[in-house]
């Protein structure tokens, strides 16, 4: 829209006609969008045949001097011209359509932007409606469903203020994250800014649009950006949105007379507790979140300027569960002279999350005792919040833990994020097409968290007397980035190139006191002194430099055919001596066959176009200093005091280097009819290289605390298919339909590990007493799941052939299968050696799809996104099941000798909690992920106001999952472990279910006022 | 001009910025180059040996709960605990067992962390005496931990280098088991020479902590003579190196006195200090491992009831015996009163009717966690007492019933009567008979103190205490040929194909 209304209001100056004839009369009418319902100021208005004419005002509005008859034109740059014989009419009201052909998309590529068809990489862009289709939390989630390849999950489920997660066509590593890199504004690895506040997202993802982001483009590139603000009048916006949150459903878990009976049985001994407790109606109660913008841009012919306050609050679904965040964007640019371009982005935020705990870490008292959603499924119901002397019950059956909802309404744990960003620019043209953009950024991220465990918490911090741990990390980044860019055509070549230096240095501080026995649980966290013991501090430092050159070249022939090389090279100090610079390059091909001779007046296919891509980006996946040899400090203590001690961390590691992927990515773009019909295809082989396993072939006897040391070894390939297409069903000036789908799939294999030899990861929480969860073997997915494969309730007498037991099992265990050796023989007895790969965690694909209408001043909005094939292990069934817990309502149909037609083995202590596949579940899912209805109040109403535009909605997030999945939620996510390995990541132990915070489901109105 | 100015301050901001080597400068980590530059860091360096002993993995739990365990003193208690702590106590330990797999690399990072001192000190252009003495601790926490590796696991691979070159020491093969003796008794030797008679601290080995080491090493593969000679010495200069017995059996354990006390020769140093992630440096699990569940007379929270004795351990004690009374608790308080150990499961169904060790929980001083975990215990690794008990059995394998082993044994029990008549002096014992006797006085003096499977194995007690009359009846998995060793554990014989595996595993 940019362009359109600064080209109207150029217009509108240069035209000045006034019409005047005789036996005419005035016509008056609106011109307004399609699209968008909104006025078109600027549209020419001119009587066919004739030299009168006029242009539309700011509301859109015209008049004009006509004889019946005329033929009056409407034409604007970017809309579909319309002709309109008069025949007395005194008003007409025009709706004008977009011409997608000629409507020219600018697509923002790294270092500049280009039209959309000269784009020859793979390259997703989400625009600013989509982004505020309902209120978001993390604008990251928004991206959610609305981009081919491109996965994006909560952290935790829906906690007040968690962290989301976005992947760019499968994880291309093992061990070093997959997260894309963020770029804001051309602020490399900044923070999302506010919903509101984009304009657009572009998500790279194939090497030929990434590599110029050398070794921190593999994982795709994000590049975000904000608004700006456009010559004409002031305007101003308000954005108010209210939502209710609920969660999706609650387990069915065993009432206090059933646990007790239940308990009975395990252990005749066991005494009914004096309450009735549903911990979960307890833990629960209705969210709620309001986000208030305020925003007003404008521009003068010299300076424009964009900005914005934005207030966010959530009231989580669970009781003391809170996030609340203040941000506020400006962005102003100065055309200082006719060459001199200035301008300045700000950026600045504050967010403030008070949390319960939840996705147990087991680093507390005896592993994942103080996780409130697995303990309000895990606690004795015939419990009280208090017992009969007055304090904080702890759970009756299994290890000693505090009940969930003191640890909710006692605890404190509270998180500040404070984030400033500045980015100045100056874009020089030193020649006729030769641009010189120097940019230089600052940032800085300061988090403070603060966390308190009242010695009311028995379990948790009784015995010490309080705990409390302020931690803080502060994150600063500086950047300066300089380039050229030479645009020339020669003949029928357009040429453009682009070659510039960068340099960034990050530096990451934390520190962290605590102390232990308050006399006082008044204090909170701010009072470390009134604690009895000092917990040890900590400190630490770290910096990692980056200087960088990069080019690119675009070469356009004729508009048909396109080639784009690009090349960085990088230098970082976190890579080790022997290879400290690494070269990245690109290059891809598109044939825009619509523009041959052959198909250009094919009314048809008004797009074709035939796109291939190669290139080489990297992860840079080393922490600074990985590659030094170091000591590590412990705690020494002699004599009763703490001294310095320091034992062997690492050797020196000379020859660490980056992780590469080497990208090909085949696609194609089709427009039919006028480009109602738009769909783009991708295929697209990822090889990713000299991934940083940990080598675990290394002897521990060599004695250096990190037993395994880092090595470029692994390699890992993604293949897949994307399909994006877009349809607009139905355009008529009253009411149109229109339809974005998008589906992707992504295969992904393990291809080399160190030796050929598998490895195992724990992701379960620290107190399950199962070992290797995950598994990564050559030629699987990475991490699928590993376990034993359930074979239903053993009846008794002999076994089932290919089945059976654990030692010691009677009648009412559980059958797995028995694996037999290499020999072929089973041995009859379940041990280790009858594990298997049980499930993979990744869906065969995912989609969404979103249908648009609008009616008069109506629209409405619905988005389902979905995805399919992917398994979830029930971490929690397999706690509800093992005896040292309350259980869910499927026990009371175990197996008894009376009751043998069950799949639910007898009642027993099945305290190692071991993974088997009866508790590996399809986690296919399809969801209503919004539906929005909208109503634009008339213009004629507002206008009376002095109202532009005023629009109000109602909308469902969540509303409907249809899944098969027995748990709470399939789009789940245990990250948090304390398990033995300590071996989880994102990458490798997904799928995994187990007191994450409960997804929502919220309802939502909202109100945008335009002035 | 301004365009010019402005375009001239920007670039100026480039250059003064993003001009770098790109070198990196750690600040706040540590790499082994730079760091050696005073004496001060080389006790540092052998500071991360203590350090690492006084982990989990190896004093506060893997290590110490494994030995206690597999021998007849210590029972299973809580039958739902891990099952890889079963299996010690059932002799069905597989090489994958998981407290083996924790406390292997632990003591391999004690062995580096001294070989990185050892080697610091060649860095140093200090006093060569000086240096001498601060890297014989080292000498010492290498031997001190082979000694537990090789009676744990007989040969072993042994490194006394840096590694630096991690192929090469990839590929070594085991080290027989008489030259890892070898070498810790050239370690020890180094030690006695350079240590001084004696440290401000027990915290740290003196030289009788060397000497006395030695006797047990030298008792440990029979050479009695030698055992005797370096008991004898300790416990002839037993002024000079500041060493007695404790009056009170019960101060040994208790930890507001044992800083002061001059019985032990060498102790890990627990101070109720964890860091602020809560790992477990620093942190003995001994107390909630071996406490009564939901007990509350030492206002613990109660402990696990995980490491408890068998009942005719208790029941063979005699009750006259003070030390009974130091090492038991049999009674617990619950809901405010002392119940008897006969009906403790029904305060909690995890506990066992059974009378729960008392040493790690009645005077454990601050506990930094829940159920007593990280207390101020020191743990004595040796106490004279054990010196001379050393003196007493190697002097009877030398000389059978010699008067002079019966003065020692005496000294002992002297202590343990606090008072009453029993147990009463030994004397005139035949060499069998007093072998019997010592072997016995070891298992109640030093009961749960993690020497009585290091005394199984030695004297190939196997089939005796694991028999049907053994204390914790019939062990029936119980192998001579295989579990006096321990299995190195599979994964490192998988990484190293040069290391042998120990029979029958």
């Amino acid at each position: 829209m940019n362009h359109k209304i600064t080209i109207a209001l150029l217009l509108s100056l240069l035209y000045h006609f006034i019409s005047y004839g005789q036996e005419s009369y005035e016509l008056t009418g609106t011109v307004t969008s399609i699209e968008t319902n909104t006025p078109i100021p600027g549209v020419s208005v001119l009587i066919i045949g004739t030299s009168s004419g006029s242009v539309t005002d700011f509301d859109g509005k015209y008049t004009i001097n006509v004889n019946s008859g005329d033929v009056v034109q409407f034409s604007y740059i970017g809309l579909i011209t319309k002709n309109i014989t008069i025949s007395g009419q005194t008003t007409l009201n025009v709706s004008m359509e977009e011409d997608s052909e000629a409507l020219e998309e600018i697509v923002v590529v790294g270092y500049g932007s280009q039209r959309k068809s000269d784009v020859t990489g793979s390259v997703s862009s989400v625009k600013s409606d989509e982004l505020t289709a309902f209120p978001v939390l993390n604008a990251a989630q928004a991206l959610q469903g609305r981009a081919a390849g491109v996965v994006v999950q909560s952290n935790n489920g829906g906690e007040p203020g968690s962290a989301v997660n976005i992947q760019v066509r499968g994880n291309t590593s093992i061990n070093a994250n997959s997260d894309p890199l963020i770029v804001v504004d051309g602020f490399v690895g900044a923070v999302f800014p506010q919903a509101n506040d984009i304009e657009s997202i572009e998500v790279l993802k194939d090497a030929s649009a990434s590599a110029i982001y050398g070794s921190r483009g593999s994982n795709g590139v994000v590049l975000v950006t904000t608004k700006k603000g456009r010559k004409g009048k002031l305007s101003i916006d308000i954005n108010s949105n209210y939502s209710v949150q609920n969660i999706t459903n609650e387990l069915d878990l065993l009432n206090a007379d059933q646990f007790a009976a239940y308990q009975q049985e395990l252990n005749p001994a066991y005494v009914q507790g004096p309450a009735n407790t549903d911990w979960q109606d307890l833990l629960y109660r209705s969210g709620s979140t309001s986000d208030h913008q305020f925003s007003f841009s404008g521009g003068s012919d010299n300076i424009n300027f964009y900005a914005s306050a934005n207030y966010f609050k959530q009231e989580g679904v669970i009781i003391n569960s809170e996030f609340e965040r203040v941000t506020f964007l400006s962005n102003i640019d100065a055309q200082m002279t006719d060459k001199l371009k200035l301008g300045i982005n700000l950026f600045g935020s504050r967010g403030a999350q008070d949390g319960v705990p939840t996705q147990s870490t087991g680093q507390t008292a005896n592993g994942g005792g103080d996780d409130v959603v697995s303990l309000a499924f895990r606690f004795a119901p015939d419990l009280g919040i208090l017992n009969e002397n007055g304090v904080n019950t702890i759970n009756s059956v299994g290890d000693d833990v505090d009940n969930p909802f003191a640890i909710a309404t006692e605890g404190i744990n509270e998180t500040k994020t404070d984030n400033y960003r500045a980015n100045l620019y100056a874009d020089y043209e030193i020649l006729n097409g030769l641009n010189f953009k120097t940019t230089f950024g600052f940032s800085t991220r300061n988090q403070t968290n603060g966390l308190f465990r009242p010695s009311t918490l028995r379990i948790t911090a009784g015995d010490v007397g309080g705990r409390a741990i302020i931690s803080n990390v502060r994150n600063t980044s500086v950047i300066s980035e300089n380039y050229l860019t030479y645009n020339k055509e020669f003949g029928k070549f357009d040429l453009t190139l682009l070659a510039g230096y960068s340099y960034q240095k990050n530096t990451t501080e934390t520190s962290s006191a605590g102390a232990e026995g308050f006399v006082s649980n008044t204090f909170s966290f701010f009072n470390l002194s009134g604690g009895t013991t000092a917990l040890t501090p900590t400190s630490s430092f770290s910096e990692i430099e980056i200087q960088s050159q990069f080019g690119r070249l675009n070469l356009d022939y004729d508009d048909r055919y396109l080639l784009t090389a690009t090349v960085r090279r990088d230098a970082s100090s976190n890579f080790a001596v022997n290879n400290q610079s690494a070269i990245f390059p690109s290059a891809a091909i598109g044939w825009k066959i619509s523009n041959e001779s052959f198909l250009k007046d094919n009314s048809t296919i008004s797009n074709l176009k035939l796109r291939a891509s190669y290139g080489v980006t990297g992860n840079q996946a080393i922490s600074a200093y990985q590659s030094l040899a170091r000591f590590q400090t412990v705690l020494g203590i002699i004599n009763g005091n703490v001294v310095g001690a320091v034992v062997p961390d690492q050797a020196a590691n000379p020859d660490l280097q980056w992780e590469s992927s080497y990208q090909t990515n085949i696609g194609f773009d089709l427009g039919l009819i006028n480009n109602r019909i738009s769909l783009s295809l991708d295929y697209y082989n990822i090889d990713t290289e000299d991934l940083l396993l940990a080598d675990a072939s290394q002897p521990e006897y060599l004695g250096f605390l990190t037993t395994a040391s880092i090595r470029n070894i692994g390699e890992i390939n993604n293949k897949g298919f994307e399909i994006s297409l877009n349809t607009r069903n139905i355009v008529k000036d009253n009411f149109t339909w229109t339809t974005d789908f998008n589906w992707s799939t992504n295969t992904n294999t393990v291809e080399t590990l160190i030796g050929g030899i598998d490895v195992f990861l724990d992701a379960s929480p620290g107190y399950f007493n199962t070992e290797n969860t995950h598994l990564l073997r050559e030629g699987e997915a990475a991490g699928v799941f590993w376990g034993y494969e359930y074979r239903g309730v053993y009846q008794g007498g002999d076994l089932p052939e290919g089945t059976a037991t654990f030692a010691g099992a009677q009648a009412g265990d559980q059958l797995f299968t028995d694996i037999p050796d290499e020999n072929g023989t089973a041995d009859g007895v379940i041990n280790t050696d009858d594990q298997k790969i049980i499930g993979d965690p990744t869906p065969d694909f995912t989609f969404g799809i979103t249908n648009n209408f609008t009616y008069k001043n109506i629209d409405l909005n619905i988005f389902f996104q979905g995805a399919v094939g992917g398994d979830v292990a029930n971490l929690t069934a397999i706690q509800l099941d093992a005896g040292d817990s309350n259980a869910s309502t499927d026990i009371l149909n175990a197996w008894t000798p009376t009751n043998t037609n069950t799949d639910v083995p007898r009642v027993a202590l099945r305290t190692e909690k071991i993974l088997t596949s009866r508790f590996v579940e399809d986690g296919t899912y399809v969801r209503l992920k919004n539906i929005a209805l909208g109503y634009t109040i008339p213009n004629t109403v507002t206008e009376k106001m002095g109202i532009d535009k005023v629009r109000v909605s109602v909308s469902g997030q969540n509303l409907l999952t249809f899944t098969d999945y027995s748990g709470l939620d399939p789009e789940a996510s245990f990250f948090g472990s304390g398990g033995s390995g300590g071996s989880t990541n994102a990458n490798t132990t997904r799928g995994f279910d187990f007191g994450n915070y409960p997804t929502v489901r919220s309802v939502n109105f909202g109100i945008n006022v335009t002035f | 001009m301004k365009t010019i100015k402005i375009l001239f301050l920007l670039s100026t901001i480039v250059s003064t910025i993003g001009c770098s080597d790109l070198e990196e400068n750690p600040v706040g980590i540590l790499a082994p180059e730079s760091f050696f530059s005073s004496l001060d860091d080389l006790q540092v360096a052998v500071n991360g040996t203590y350090g690492r002993v006084g982990h989990e993995d190896i004093w506060g739990r893997k290590f110490t709960l494994t030995i206690m365990v597999r021998g007849d003193m210590v029972d299973i208690g809580d039958p739902t605990t891990a099952q890889r702590r079963i299996d010690h106590n059932d002799f069905t330990v597989l090489s994958d067992n998981g407290m083996i797999d924790d406390f292997w690399p632990a003591m391999y990072q004690t062995i580096a962390a001294a070989n990185q001192a050892i080697a610091g000190a060649e860095l140093l252009d200090a006093d060569e005496a000086e240096e001498n003495e601060i890297i014989a601790q080292a000498y010492f926490m290498r031997a001190f931990t082979y000694f537990h590796m090789v009676r744990l696991f007989g040969d072993i691979p042994y490194l006394d280098t840096p590694v630096t070159d991690i192929q090469t020491a990839s590929s070594i093969g085991s080290t027989p088991t008489t030259e890892v003796y070898e070498n810790i008794i050239a370690d020890l030797e180094f030690a006695e020479t350079w240590l001084p008679n004696t440290q401000t601290t027990r915290t740290l080995p003196a030289k009788a902590t060397a000497t006395s080491y030695l006797s047990l090493v030298y008792l440990t593969i029979g050479n009695y003579q030698m055992a005797y000679n370096k008991a004898k010495e300790v416990i002839d200069n037993e002024g000079t190196y500041q060493l007695g017995l404790e009056s009170n059996f019960q101060d040994l354990f208790d930890s507001s006195k044992q800083d002061a006390s001059q019985e032990p020769l060498f102790a890990i140093d627990f101070q109720a200090i964890r860091n602020i992630n809560q790992s477990d440096d620093g942190t003995d699990y001994a107390p909630p491992l071996t406490g009564i569940r939901s007990d509350e007379q030492y206002d613990l929270g109660g402990g696990w009831s995980v490491a408890v004795p068998s009942l005719e351990v208790f029941d063979t004690w005699d009750d006259r015996d003070y030390r009974k009374t130091v090492s038991f608790d049999a009674t617990g308080i619950f809901n405010g009163i002392v119940e008897p150990y006969t009906v403790f499961t029904d305060f909690n169904t995890r506990a066992v009717n059974r009378p729960h060790i008392a040493k790690y929980t009645r005077f454990i001083g601050a506990t930094a966690n829940g159920n007593g975990r990280a207390s101020e215990t020191n743990y004595a690794t040796m106490r004279y007492a054990e010196v001379l008990l050393i003196a007493a059995e190697a002097l009877n394998e030398i000389n059978g019933g010699s008067e002079e082993a019966h003065q020692y044994v005496n000294r002992v029990r002297a202590r343990a009567r606090n008072g009453s008549d029993f147990p009463a002096d030994a004397s005139g014992l035949s060499q069998d008979d007093f072998r019997t006797m010592v072997l016995e006085e070891r298992r109640l003096e030093l009961a749960f103190e993690f020497k009585r499977w290091y005394d199984i194995a030695r004297r190939k007690m196997g089939t005796e205490v694991f028999g049907s009359t053994g204390f914790e009846g019939q062990k029936a998995n119980f192998d001579v040929g295989r579990d006096y060793l321990l299995p190195i554990p599979n994964e490192e014989v998988l990484r190293n194909p040069n290391l042998s595996q120990n029979d029958g595993y």
